[in-house]
């Protein structure tokens, strides 16, 4: 679905690299978070997905299409792109038209269009705001609106950069469990987060990304069991991880959640009194 | 100054404080009521919507003197109720800083930026010189003197402001979402600064937050709002008593909180939550050392 | 964009000014490209500003400046030059019909405009890249007196210019993403496709202002009487360079009424 080869990237009158040479590929409905700290390049590389920035050496292909060779309006029906802000989209005066934008741009018939957005809406659950002015909307729902418009364009891929910021914890994890829902259907996931709990509890493969290379490129298991890497590029596993392996002694199944180390360690407390009483 | 002598008692009290936008009947603030002694650190967390934000406005004046609403109840900083009390003399009492670090940086110098408060209330240039080389040095980041304000991080915009407010010498700091668009590195740089500042300069600090994980960490009392209201006020170890009351309002407990919250329902683990992984770490230990395992 | 308003450190004579001085030559030009007619004349006063950026050192900065200006300057006459019928025909575009046709009076009169236009504009962005805002605003306010909060509106609108390219950098792709196009050939729809973004723009900037406004109310701005960290002080040398610049500038407004410089 993406393939990324020896890329290299630079903005324009800046001859410092941002990406420095980092290849990878993710297939079709993989669910991916990209972690690394600020300025490790995670923005500048989910821009790539879509041709908002093109590579200045090697070379990044989305489905089967060079960025080099598409135009963004074009990667539109492919990738699905939920930036940060969704303050920096929304313009029209309602939902439903706000939603339909995307849509619109790809020339689809009012029947289609409507159609899309009384599916996305329901996707997001937001029908019954279509009628309202988004600017209206609370952070959260604004959010929402901004997501429906990616959905109603169809995309196999979905991008999300930072999609839970500024939100609250039952927000964030709102649209994360609509992502996974997507993701059951067949969407391919890349997402950018500084959430080590959501990067646990949602992805199933993780891309270290620091100073612009692929530092770690494994499960979500295996990459927040190796903190010795991970502390070069200043991040920290989830508590539960960081818990489990100041016990090495024990021998832990390498738990993520609280309770996977939870059933973990009530077994371990009760086979051994139950050795005691025998 | 004439108010100086008349101001005594905690640092903050809020006496059945409401407050609702113009235009709108809903109680942004409902009936709260509570105080803050100086040198305490506070964390408030809760929902967007619960009224966060808007509490933090009523406790540096913005609200009522900026902000137009309906107004009831008092809030009485060092004693002195903010309705009466003129904005600049609030300046020099409470320090405020906010979630977005490009909104609130107005110089394009550091230095500058520091010294901008100070130009404001007429302090001589020569203090002003002054308390910007204490405010840096306190924050610890002298090195920032002369930089550009738009070529800084995240994490160092966010002390550049800290650092600001700090020079005019307010007794308490108010921050609103200080470190949601930090990352995990830039949270942790700003939160050991405030500690500092807490600890060994006895500045009351009183925070907004959405990751409990570290209030728990820092913080010396919870807040937690919800629809307006201030629906738990109590040490973090008595709040990870309770997850259930996080998870109501829609917050995540702190994993280790949490495991160790279930553990000790089946009897294994003994004595206070752990506010970190450190402390759940001794915890466990002293735990399986005493039964042998 | 950014660099029509921005300081560029240096230590050159001409930073060290005092930001009065400066203020004085950018109104001294102003006023002199108003007396004059003469596109000569006018391109000299041109090259004297190219000169006090070239003592500067930033002439390299302001390069990509000048040549914009020459430009737009370059436009402005092409647009103007083919309107003005009065004086003798030099040529025509299409020869026999009338059409584009070039007289001595407009070629004089369009070549005076836009040099008059370059002279106005570029001498702006010598001052700012020469002159610290915050000196700058100090003058405004201690001796020009200029309401405090007018000269900071002033500044820390220019203080948000690289802010708003970023925010416009931002909407731009995210509106793109969504498969938005710019590069509308017809004129009415280029002019509607602009909306996806301005509307975006303002609301986002409309918050940011509202958000900054309660920040600075925090920190006791607009209280009343206010000092200020630094103050760069009249020296000698400005009082030489301001009395040399109104000399000059006398010498040419009598040899203008006298005929001699038009």
């Amino acid at each position: 679905m993406i393939k990324v080869v020896d890329l290299h990237f630079k903005y324009g009158g800046v001859d410092l690299e941002v990406l420095r040479g980092l290849g990878f590929s993710i297939e079709k409905g993989e669910f991916v978070a990209l972690i690394g700290q600020n300025g490790a390049g995670k923005t500048t590389l989910l821009k790539q997905f879509n041709a908002l920035l093109t590579p200045t050496g090697g070379s990044v292909e989305i489905a089967g299409l060079d960025t080099r060779k598409s135009s963004t309006g074009e990667l539109a029906r492919k990738v699905g792109f939920l930036f940060q802000n969704p303050d920096h989209q929304i313009f029209m005066p309602t939902v439903a038209r706000e939603i339909g934008f995307g849509p619109k741009n790809l020339q689809l018939s009012k029947a289609q269009i409507d159609a899309r957005v009384e599916e996305a809406a329901e996707a997001v659950g937001l029908t019954a705001y279509l009628g309202q002015n988004p600017l209206l909307l609370s952070k959260g729902q604004r959010q929402r609106v901004a997501f429906a418009s990616v959905l109603s364009m169809k995309p196999e891929i979905l991008v999300l950069d930072e999609p839970t910021t500024g939100q609250d914890y039952q927000e964030g994890i709102e649209i994360m469990e609509m992502v996974r829902k997507l993701n059951e259907l067949g969407h391919t996931i890349v997402f950018v987060t500084h959430d080590m709990e959501l990067v646990a509890a949602y992805a199933r493969r993780v891309i270290v990304l620091s100073r612009g290379r692929v530092l770690l490129d494994d499960s979500c298991r295996n990459v927040f069991y190796r903190p010795e890497i991970l502390k070069q590029t200043n991040l920290f596993p989830p508590q539960i991880a960081r818990l489990a392996q100041m016990f090495p002694e024990r021998h832990f199944e390498r738990p993520l959640t609280v309770e996977e180390i939870y059933r973990e360690i009530v077994n371990l407390s009760e086979n051994k009194l139950n050795v005691c009483c025998r | 100054m004439t108010a100086e002598a008349d101001c005594a008692g905690p640092a903050i009290s809020v006496e059945k404080l409401t407050f609702c936008y113009p235009g709108s009947e809903l109680k942004a603030l409902d009936e709260l009521s509570f105080q803050v002694s100086a040198g305490e650190f506070v964390g408030i967390t809760g929902p967007t919507g619960a009224g966060k934000s808007s509490l933090l406005l009523c406790l540096n004046g913005i609200i009522p003197h900026f902000q137009d609403g309906k107004f009831h109840g008092a809030v009485k900083i060092d004693g002195c109720d903010t309705f009466d009390t003129s904005c600049a003399e609030l300046a020099r009492k409470v320090g405020s800083v906010f979630q977005d670090p490009e909104a609130q940086i107005v110089a394009p110098v550091v230095e500058e930026e520091i010294a901008f408060g100070l130009e404001n209330l007429a302090i001589p240039p020569r203090e002003i010189d002054q308390r910007i080389a204490e405010s840096l040095e306190l924050i610890g980041i002298s090195s920032l003197r002369h930089r550009s304000t738009t070529q800084l991080s995240g994490g160092q915009k966010q002390r550049v402001a800290i650092a600001a407010a700090i020079a005019l010498k307010p007794k308490i700091l108010l921050l609103d979402e200080p470190t949601s668009e930090l990352d995990p590195i830039g949270t942790m740089e700003v939160f050991e600064v405030l500690r500092r500042l807490n600890r060994e300069h006895h500045l009351t600090v009183i925070v907004v937050e959405q990751k409990v994980n570290i209030l728990v960490e820092y913080a010396g009392r919870l807040l937690i709002m919800k629809n307006g209201r201030i629906v738990c006020d109590a040490p973090p170890r008595e709040v990870l008593e309770r997850p259930e009351l996080l998870t109501s309002v829609g917050l995540r407990p702190p994993p280790v909180g949490d495991l160790a919250f279930k553990l000790k329902q089946r009897g294994l683990y003994p004595g206070a939550l752990p506010l970190t992984v450190g402390d759940a770490y001794q915890g466990l230990s002293e735990c399986w050392a005493d039964k042998g395992i | 964009m950014s660099v029509v308003a921005n300081y560029i450190p240096r230590d050159s004579a001409v930073h060290r000014l005092s930001p009065l001085t400066k203020l004085g030559w950018s109104f001294l030009l102003m006023t002199l490209s108003c007396f004059f007619r003469d596109p000569l004349v006018l391109a000299g006063l041109f090259a004297s500003i190219v000169l006090v950026a070239l003592a500067a050192g930033i002439l390299k900065e302001m390069y990509p400046v000048f040549k914009g200006l020459l430009f737009i300057a370059g436009l402005f006459i092409l647009f103007q030059i083919f309107f003005i019928s009065e004086g003798k025909t030099l040529f025509t575009l299409i020869p026999g019909t009338g059409i584009g046709r070039v007289t001595d009076l407009g070629l004089l009169g369009c070549l005076a405009m836009g040099a008059r236009m370059i002279v106005i504009a570029a001498s702006f962005p010598v001052l700012m890249g020469t002159t610290q805002i915050k000196d700058l605003v100090v003058v405004l306010v201690e001796k020009l007196k200029i309401p405090y909060p007018y000269a900071f509106m002033f500044v820390t609108s220019l203080r948000f210019v690289p802010t708003f390219m970023q925010e416009m950098d931002q909407i731009i792709q995210a509106q793109s993403s969504r498969a938005h196009r710019l590069d509308n050939k017809n004129f009415i729809k280029k002019f509607l496709s602009i909306c996806p973004l301005a509307i975006p723009l303002m609301v986002t900037s409309v918050k940011k202002a509202e958000r900054m406004a309660i920040s600075m109310e925090t920190r006791g701005f607009g209280v009343g009487k206010r000092t200020n960290l630094h103050v760069k002080q009249f020296r000698a040398v400005d009082a030489a360079v301001c009395s040399g610049m109104a000399a000059i500038g006398i010498a040419m407004v009598v040899l203008h009424f006298r005929g001699i410089l038009l």
